[in-house]
């Protein structure tokens, strides 16, 4: 029989996150300095962080899980961390791919229209 | 009768494409909002796992499924060949469709690194169209029998084939 308290997230493949505060803190740090090497007036690394800030914030200042989940409201705390872990590589091949220099390649003027 | 016109959900998502828009200026050349509320994306050929890959992962984008990978010929255009992505999101309940160009020989990066289910889209793509995907990891035929030559879903492929059955 289990001795501890037998938890679940109620999603396959999904673990319970024990200390998910501190993966949380770990993962938005890491976010935050990577974007510090993007340029300063990019629109990506704006809106990304204004919005690691924001759940920063809550991160740090809610310690009740549930209470945390609802504030995020944005699913259970361990898929705010995969959510976290996705910006992180997301971040990282931003660094590479510079998607905010000007348009590489106008399409030909006809491409676009429709009707024909 | 008259679909009803939905103005909030039509804001929104020109809201959204403006966003999508600013943060990926390299590559999304034009964004537009048909009539009946769907959210489209008109992006460059090199910048397809750029942008899925930013739509996949971002948090206030989280298109995690592809619903479906086709392709259009219009054969009177230079690039004769328009792929597109359609994608939905769980989180946020929206969906939001990708189009890029090619013509017959300039091959495609494949979607198969971002979303696995691209795999048989992309070889039902190559084996009706004749669109080549670079990086796919199993690029042959999939719907025509194993001798048959030619591309059955372009334009100037005849309904009734070439070969008597």
């Amino acid at each position: 029989m289990f001795m501890f308290s037998m938890q679940t997230t109620g999603l396959v493949g999904l673990a319970v996150a024990e200390n998910p505060h501190e993966r949380l803190r770990i993962l938005y740090t890491k976010i935050l300095g990577v974007l510090q090497n993007i340029p300063k007036d990019a629109a990506y690394r704006k809106y990304t962080e204004q919005i690691v800030n924001q759940r920063f914030n809550l991160v740090q200042t809610e310690t009740d899980v549930q209470k945390l989940q609802d504030k995020l409201n944005s699913g259970h705390i361990e898929e705010v961390i995969v959510q976290a872990e996705n910006e992180l590589s997301l971040a990282r091949k931003m660094m590479q791919w510079k998607p905010w220099e000007p348009l590489v390649e106008e399409p030909p003027s006809d491409q676009w229209r429709w009707p024909i | 009768t008259v679909r009803p016109k939905n103005e909030v959900e039509q804001k929104q998502l020109s809201a959204f494409g403006e966003y999508v828009a600013e943060i990926l200026p390299k590559y999304i050349q034009q964004v537009q909002v048909t009539c009946f509320n769907e959210l489209e994306l008109l992006i460059h050929p090199d910048g397809i796992i750029p942008v899925l890959t930013f739509l996949r992962d971002h948090t206030n984008a989280q298109f995690k499924s592809l619903a479906d990978l086709t392709a259009v010929d219009v054969p009177s255009r230079q690039f004769r060949f328009e792929i597109v992505y359609n994608l939905l999101s769980l989180r946020f309940n929206s969906r939001i469709r990708v189009k890029t160009y090619t013509d017959e020989l300039t091959p495609v990066d494949s979607a198969v690194s971002v979303h696995k289910a691209a795999n048989w889209y992309e070889r039902e793509v190559w084996d009706m169209y004749g669109v080549f995907f670079a990086n796919h990891p199993d690029l042959r035929r999939i719907l025509t029998d194993y001798g048959f030559e030619g591309h059955p879903f372009r334009k100037d492929f005849p309904l009734s084939g070439y070969v008597e059955v």
